[in-house]
This record gives structure tokens, C-alpha cells and sequence, in this order.
């Protein structure tokens, strides 16, 4: 799998890049960053909304020293490569629980299993469908009818009743289980759960179909703590705090009611026009589809709701406030 | 031929992750191309000490998956060029992998790095084997106290059981003024039970915390301290050097009279 993983004699290219388009006003009480490539975040304080600070685009110059800051599906070409639109992720690819309203009923999928290293677990995959149910609520009707869809995934008697005790703990009722497997379709039965068994193929051909479009916005209210990480191939809006250690990765918007402070990815499948918004924008690192910014060396005294957005070739940052009335209306 | 250590303790909160952050980074200074590694997945604190955590874009479970070359996931020192962090996944428990891939990364950094040092996690589980798979070296990091004792020596008998037989102790947090009032073990004790040859005895300093929540390590720091040089001695030792230990032993010293006493005797 790593046959080219021998590392060349600069294993990670220097920060400076000498072609770093630095916004030419560093905005005043902005942090003034180091080295000219230092991506920084910062701006409640001044009144231009656009080029706030010197921030730094990704491909061209390598801000943060891991040197590839294209987004982390992005295909592993070399350094200096131009922001590439991905084409949208398809939805398989996305470790993550999920659960998604649907004609009535809400659907959990679980993530297809896989021999990768990046497969999860089945104690990760029961964390995350706690955290799930703890963080959402407020967003379903209770007594709702779920229907599982186990995918590929070996499920045993065990583990089915495990998850219909979470949802029925959030007052949710285990329906029907899809699966592809017949051991987890024997194991589903056994529990006494109604089945039913769909081929591989019909189920990548859905997921496909699926992976076009933007999901539903995924709204969470919870504190994102240290280790959780939110996959979702839409925007994802939290109510809540996302604290240093967790991140988050949408293919849409993210937008936090909180404090922002950990890391989150934007536009995760390329699309450059999605902004990352928060209460309080203090995170160790944000990246929108190909750029990648740090928060200044120096933080701020005073937070104000902000908005991160890419404009000519960097991530910028501007006050909520501002930003509403300059860059939403025509 | 690179130097593969692993820093490692068995009982929590000694001080195995500020050791491997101090260590990697006198040892930079010293000329060595140094890889740390952070085998501690879903607990990571070292890029933390190292003020490095807004600069990891991918970590090692990106690498084992495919999803991005090894160099792209090194981090490199911007104070420090000789120094890179090979960061942990934050977002998944110890099993995300094994021995057999962490010995695969281990290998491919050998070929560019002079010491590759492996910050363990507490405990003796997945992680720990984890950890442990590829060393050639250890240093085992302990406070003089009972807990923390019992839980080194286990760990050495489980390095020596996995051949890693290039054990070296440190010990980490001595009060030397309750070490004369014979209220803590004193460093002959914890010897006494261990057994493997002494590589450093560290003081304890509150500028150890002061530079941990500042993510910058104290042998970064311009002004000296007794704890950043006993860090320092550390490295020339496992350079080959013989450097006599630092005394300790007089409470409420002043630095000049320590050095002077660093340059005289042997305790």
C-alpha cells in the first residue's frame, strides 16, 4: 500500500513560499503574522470586511508545513498543483454515522465496512451513534420509526439490540434493518426486527446517485468535543461549541452557534464558495475546498460573530455584521 | 544508521509526552534530523508541547489508508528545521492500528531521520504494543513514587519480553528538598528497584507547565533552567557523551552554585 512511501531529503517543503500573495494592508490590530505566508485569522476589529488580513492560498504556497493543503480526499499530486474542484465525493466514502429524515421514517446508515485502515470500528461507529443521538434531539418527532441501513456491515444479534436500545433511549423505535449481509439479516431476525435484504450493487448504485447533490443541512445541537469528528456531505450547522481536538467536514457551509475553536473544512468536495461562520471564530485551523488558514499567533481580546469566505485567492475574514450587508446583497 | 527509541511509562501523567517533546527538540538542536511520532491516537498532546497543532493537515491514519504520502503528513518545526512530528489521529481510539503498520512507517522514516522517537501512550494495551513494535530503544520516564515505579518496572519486563533491550530510566519530577527530608523516594531508591541504567533525573520546575500551555518546549527557552538542562544532558548522553548528573541535592540554590557544583562533583 506505501510502496512510495520513502521520504524525499526535504520531507516537507519550508513555509515561506516566495509567490505568497499577501493582501498589501494588514489590517491594523490584526496579529501581524510572522512570515509573510502565515495564514491568519483575525478581523473583528477592522472596518473593511474584504482583504482583512494576509492570508494565504493553499496550493500555491504551502501556509501550514504539512505540505499538501488541498483538501484531504484530494488526489495526492505534487506540491505547486492548482486548486482543482474535486468531483463530489461519493457518499460511501464518508466514515460516518448518519441520520437522515426521509418520507416519514429517518434513516440511520451506518458506514459501509471495508478492509482500509480507516474503516471504523464497532466500538468508534457505537460512539458515534450516542454522540449522534445526544446531539439531535430536538430534530426528530419522537416515537419516529427508524429504519437501519446496515449496508455491507456485519452486524450480530448483540450489536442490533445495542443500537435499538440507543434509539429507543432517545425515543426512537428500531423498525427494519437493510442490509446486504446474510448473517446480519440472520442476526436482525433473530432479535426479532423485520429484514430486508438488498443486493451490493443495488446499494452503490443509490449512494451514487446520491453523491450529486448536496445532502440536507445536518443540524447538531451538542458540544463537539475533543476526538469527535462531523463528516457530511452537505452544511452542517451546530448548536453547541466545537472545541480544539474535534473537526468538522462538510461539502457545504458550516455554521456554528458557539464558539468555534477546533478544525473545520468547508466545501470539503471542492466547492469554493462555501463560508464557514461562528459566534466566536477562534479555531486552530480552518480550510475551505483547497485553502487552508491558522488562526495569529496572537488572539484576539474581543470576538465578534464572524465569517470565513475565500475571495481572491485566500481565505478572508470578515465581520458577520458586515459581511450580511456588503457580500449577500446584490 | 538511525536511532529508534521509544519513550515510554506505563502509568499516566509522568511526563512521558513533555519528555519526548524536550528530547526531540534538544535533540534537533544537537545537528540529528529527528522524527517524533505520536502514538498516542485519540489522545494526542504532543503537537500540543510542540505548538504545532494548527499545522496538521493529515496525520499517520491518512498515511496507512493511502490518502496522502508520509511527507505530506509530517510537520515540520518552523523554529526548529531538523524536527518533524508525525502526528496521531485525534478522532479514533488506539485500534485504528496495528504493530505490523506502525513498524511500515517507523521503517520509512529510517531512511531520512538520524532518531525517530516514539511518544507512547499510558497503559500497556493496544497503544503501547503500538508503540513499542518497532524500537530498538526505550527510555522508560518515572517520578519517584511508588505508582508510577511499580508501573515502570512492569513495562520493562514487557520491553525486555518484546526484545527491546536498550533500556534507559529517567526520572522526572524529583524535589530534591523532600528527597533530604526523606519524604520522597530518592533517585538510588528507584534505581534500586528498576534496575537499568540512569539516563537523566529531572527536577521539578513549574516552568515545565508554563512551556507545555505555551506549546513552545523549555529547551526552546532562552533562560536557563535546571529542568531544560537536564533535558540537554539527556540528549549528549545518548549521543555517547559521559556527562556527570546535575546535583540536586541543596534546596534554594541559585543556578551560578548549581553549575559550579555540575562542574565539580558527581552525585
Amino acid at each position: 500500500m506505501n510502496s512510495d512511501i520513502p521520504v524525499s531529503d526535504t520531507p516537507v517543503p519550508d513555509t515561506p513560499a516566495p509567490d505568497t500573495p499577501v493582501s498589501d494592508t494588514p489590517a491594523p490590530n490584526t496579529a501581524a503574522p510572522d512570515t509573510p505566508s502565515e495564514a491568519a485569522i483575525s478581523a473583528s476589529d477592522t472596518p473593511v470586511p474584504d482583504a482583512l488580513t494576509p492570508d494565504t492560498p493553499a496550493p500555491d504556497s504551502p501556509a501550514p508545513d504539512p505540505s499538501e493543503l488541498a483538501a484531504p480526499n484530494a488526489p495526492t499530486d505534487t506540491i505547486g498543483s492548482h486548486p482543482t474542484p474535486q468531483p463530489p465525493q461519493p457518499e460511501v466514502t464518508v466514515p460516518q454515522v448518519r441520520l437522515k429524515g426521509e418520507d416519514g421514517r429517518l434513516l440511520l446508515l451506518l458506514p459501509p465496512e471495508s478492509d482500509l485502515p480507516s474503516a471504523m470500528t464497532w466500538t468508534e461507529l457505537w460512539l458515534q451513534l450516542k454522540n449522534r443521538l445526544q446531539a439531535g434531539e430536538r430534530f426528530w418527532q419522537l416515537n419516529s420509526p427508524v429504519h437501519l441501513m446496515a449496508r455491507d456491515r456485519l452486524l450480530d444479534a448483540r450489536q442490533l439490540q445495542d443500537i435499538s436500545e440507543a434509539l429507543a433511549e432517545a425515543q426512537l423505535q428500531l423498525k427494519r434493518v437493510y442490509t446486504s449481509r446474510r448473517q446480519t439479516a440472520v442476526a436482525a431476525a433473530t432479535v426479532g426486527l423485520s429484514v430486508e435484504q438488498q443486493s451490493a450493487i443495488t446499494h452503490l448504485s443509490q449512494t451514487e446517485a446520491a453523491g450529486q447533490v448536496l445532502a440536507e443541512p445536518l443540524y447538531i445541537q451538542t458540544t463537539v468535543r475533543s476526538g469527535i469528528e462531523i463528516r457530511h456531505p452537505g452544511t452542517v450547522v451546530v448548536l453547541g461549541d466545537v472545541n480544539p481536538g474535534s473537526s468538522i467536514v462538510a461539502d457545504g457551509d458550516v455554521l456554528v452557534w458557539g464558539a468555534l475553536r477546533g478544525v473545520v473544512q468547508a466545501g470539503a468536495s471542492g466547492n469554493s464558495r462555501c463560508m464557514i461562520m461562528a459566534l466566536r471564530l477562534d479555531p486552530t485551523q480552518i480550510r475551505i475546498a483547497d485553502f487552508v488558514a491558522r488562526a495569529p499567533e496572537n488572539p484576539h481580546s474581543q470576538y465578534l460573530p464572524e465569517v470565513a469566505y475565500v475571495a481572491s485567492g485566500g481565505v478572508r475574514i470578515a465581520k458577520a455584521s458586515e459581511f450580511s450587508k456588503e457580500r449577500l446583497s446584490p | 544508521m538511525s536511532r529508534i527509541i521509544v519513550v515510554t511509562s506505563g502509568k499516566g501523567g509522568v511526563g512521558k509526552t513533555t519528555c519526548s517533546a524536550n528530547i526531540g527538540m534538544a535533540l534537533a538542536q544537537r545537528g540529528h534530523k529527528v522524527a517524533v511520532i505520536d502514538a498516542d491516537f485519540g489522545l494526542r498532546n504532543l503537537d500540543l508541547l510542540l505548538g504545532l497543532e494548527n499545522r496538521i493537515v493529515y496525520t499517520a491514519v491518512e498515511v496507512l489508508a493511502g490518502q496522502c504520502r508520509l511527507e505530506q503528513a509530517l510537520v515540520k518545526d518552523k523554529r526548529q528545521p531538523n524536527l518533524v512530528l508525525l502526528p496521531a489521529a485525534q478522532n479514533r481510539t488506539k485500534d485504528a492500528v496495528t504493530p505490523d503498520q506502525m513498524r511500515k512507517l517507523v521503517n520509512a522514516l529510517t531512511k531520512v531521520f538520524n532518531y525517530i522517537l516514539i511518544d507512547s501512550p499510558a497503559g500497556i494495551e493496544m497503544g503501547f504494543q503500538n508503540a513499542i513494535a518497532a524500537a530498538k530503544e526505550a527510555l522508560i520516564v518515572t517520578t519517584p513514587e511508588i505508582a508510577a515505579v511499580r508501573d515502570a518496572d512492569r513495562v520493562v519486563g514487557l520491553l525486555e519480553a518484546n526484545d527491546v533491550k536498550k533500556l534507559h530510566l529517567i526520572i522526572n519530577r524529583i524535589k530534591p528538598a523532600m528527597v533530604q527530608q526523606d519524604k520522597m523516594m530518592s533517585v538510588s531508591d528507584v534505581q534500586e528497584i528498576l534496575a537499568i541504567p540512569l539516563i537523566g533525573v529531572i527536577p521539578d520546575d513549574e516552568r515545565v507547565i508554563v512551556s507545555t500551555n505555551k506549546g513552545e518546549p523549555l529547551v526552546l527557552s532562552q533562560t536557563a533552567s535546571t529542568a531544560a538542562l537536564a533535558f540537554q544532558n539527556i540528549v549528549r548522553r545518548l549521543d555517547g557523551e559521559k556527562v556527570p548528573f546535575i546535583d540536586l541535592t541543596a534546596p534554594n540554590d541559585d543556578l551560578i552554585s548549581r553549575i559550579r557544583r555540575f562542574f565539580g562533583s558527581r552525585d
